[in-house]
């Protein structure tokens, strides 16, 4: 990847879309620091105050706020559903190994916290009723929403959604796009991956485009669709003359 | 079964175990038996942390448990010092050395690690056998002094003519300590696992890059799994020492990593109420050996032919075990019965 920089608003819904290969999910692997960037500089906003995130490793970058889902879901599929977004609320408690054997009052006291925290966080993707079913026997819509609530429990000023609503039928998309824009209400930021156009369209005020690792446009819905450099890396040379 | 019938046969199992020493039949040799079942199930309860919970083959426990012994063994010998005293500076023993061992090596995944931990409990073996100034080598150690409990300091001050000693003769005393034993290290792990640090160590198995954008440090989880594993099996080390009176480095072999392993997957990796089931199993079947396999004029290491061939067996048609962890039905916490009661009525 080079060169890519781009602007994103709080609190708002930003579109990242190109072509296969154009490095958007590296870009996501960088920034939630699951990849190591081999060059260049990566800076986050957190606390107002402006830090180089240059080779953090996941666990500092969720810690930090962000927080992320999988183009295949990852979800602890052996454990319930409860259990997979409990984990979520791992960054921000901190109970320990003595906690746990010698169950201290304040141990007790986090983990009913924890509890009722995942359950909110279950009720705002519509997913409470089945806390107590295996995560891996959900339907896929399901997992998908079920790895949104996982990462909205690790409290993140930025969500970045990789491609939320690859293999949904209309009406579970429907609902995501629900999720999507109650996220963005409670002023959390969104980074979205997605190749559905009319999905992005709609929700997205601005949109990024990538292709072969470089940042190609930027702006609204509307000169997104007309920029001759978006449509030629779509559909290649010569349907951008035509 | 229903849920009180297994409720009323657990409680039946634990009384007519607690009371069988007692009893005028009692055999000596069984009592001894059940001793070791006990120890091993401490170590196959302490061993399912690392498979089981965290998801990593750890091929060296046995090098923890020879490290306890040894600690308690040797404290005991030159120091004299008590076994209570004893127990948790063993603990403490095996936790370092799984930190020394962890930190370094659980970077390392899948079939390395094992291969790490292999060759640690071998370089156990080795010292133990090698470094003849401290462990006497392969002469063994022994003339370790029993459990003692000594609280005549105590009785004295109330009134002179008691005297409450007790030095641990037979197996009947040890009996009750390992029952203690097993029952803690059975609490600690019930509590680890449905906590902040069994959920982190299941995420892990589970998924570790998804873990680690949860915010979960993964080598340090790893590494604390590690320790606490490790300090189990020293624990029962430990027990062991005092209990046997005398230890040599082949008691500490690496087959007794396999048997361990053996237990685990028997019982159901995760599940550590089903160790206890494969403890019993194992150790009853290699006494039973220890009387067929002479008879049939074989020597008495073929009964590792026969563990291999439960292997083998369990892989093929039970590979999650007899006593599968199962998320769903795990949960006894108050916290999530209230939950469930909730979700259920509306």
């Amino acid at each position: 990847m080079a060169d890519i920089s781009f602007k994103v608003i709080k609190g708002e819904i930003l579109g990242l879309i190109g072509p296969n290969g154009a490095g958007k999910s590296t870009l996501f692997n960088c920034v939630s620091g699951i990849l190591k960037p081999t060059g260049g500089d990566m800076h986050f906003l957190a606390e107002d105050k402006k830090i180089r995130i240059n080779g953090y490793k996941p666990e500092k970058m969720t810690f930090l706020g962000v927080a992320r889902t999988f183009q295949n879901v990852r979800l602890f599929s052996a454990l319930t559903v409860l259990d997979n977004v409990r984990i979520g609320r791992h960054c921000r408690t901190k109970a320990n190994f003595f906690g746990a054997v010698l169950r201290t009052r304040s141990q007790k006291e986090e983990e009913q916290k924890i509890v009722e925290e995942s359950m909110t966080w279950l009720k705002f993707v519509g997913l409470d009723k089945f806390a107590f079913y295996t995560a891996g026997g959900l339907s896929y819509g399901f997992q998908r929403k079920l790895e949104i609530a996982r990462s909205l429990a690790t409290d993140p000023t930025l969500l970045l959604l990789d491609e939320p609503a690859a293999g949904m039928n209309p009406k579970e998309t429907r609902a995501l796009v629900e999720v999507i824009h109650n996220v963005s209400d409670l002023g959390i930021t969104v980074i979205l991956i997605e190749h559905d156009m009319k999905l992005v369209m709609s929700i997205c005020k601005r949109l990024v485009v990538l292709d072969h690792g470089t940042k190609i446009a930027e702006g609204g819905p509307k000169e997104i669709r007309q920029n001759p450099k978006v449509i030629e890396a779509y559909l290649g040379r010569g349907a951008a003359d035509a | 079964m229903n849920l009180t019938m297994k409720h009323a046969l657990k409680y039946f199992v634990l009384a007519a175990a607690l009371i069988y020493p007692m009893l005028s039949f009692t055999n000596e040799y069984v009592l001894h038996v059940m001793v070791l079942i006990m120890v091993y199930m401490v170590l196959a309860m302490g061993l399912n942390i690392v498979p089981g919970f965290c998801g990593l083959l750890d091929l060296g426990y046995v090098g923890f448990y020879g490290i306890g012994a040894y600690t308690a063994g040797l404290l005991t010998i030159h120091f004299g010092l008590s076994f209570w005293v004893i127990i948790p500076l063993a603990a403490l023993n095996g936790a370092i050395w799984g930190v020394l061992l962890g930190a370094p090596t659980l970077r390392l995944t899948g079939d390395y690690f094992a291969i790490v931990t292999f060759g640690f409990s071998e370089l156990v073996v080795l010292f133990l056998t090698n470094e003849i100034w401290l462990t006497r080598g392969p002469l063994g150690l022994p003339g370790i002094d029993p459990v003692i409990i000594d609280f005549s300091w105590l009785s004295t001050l109330i009134n002179p003519q008691w005297n409450w000693y007790w030095e641990f003769i037979g197996p009947q005393p040890y009996f009750y300590l390992g029952m203690f034993m097993v029952a803690m290290v059975y609490v600690i792990m019930g509590r680890m696992e449905d906590s902040r640090l069994g959920r982190a160590w299941f995420a892990i198995r589970e998924d570790s890059i998804a873990a680690s954008s949860c915010g979960i440090n993964l080598l340090t989880y790893k590494v604390i799994g590690f320790a606490i594993s490790a300090a189990i099996g020293a624990v029962a080390g430990a027990f062991l020492a005092r209990w046997t009176m005398f230890l040599s480095p082949d008691m500490f072999k690496f087959w007794e990593s396999f048997l361990i392993l053996c237990m685990v997957v028997l019982g159901g990796l995760g599940n550590f109420k089903g160790s206890l089931v494969g403890a019993a199993i194992l150790i009853a079947l290699g006494e039973v050996l220890r009387i067929i396999l002479p008879a049939l004029n074989l020597p008495t290491e073929t009964r590792f032919l026969a563990y291999g061939l439960i292997m083998v067996l369990m892989m093929r048609f039970k590979p999650m075990g007899f006593f599968p962890s199962i998320a769903t039905q795990s949960q006894k916490n108050p916290i999530l019965i209230k939950l469930k009661k909730e979700l259920g009525s509306s």
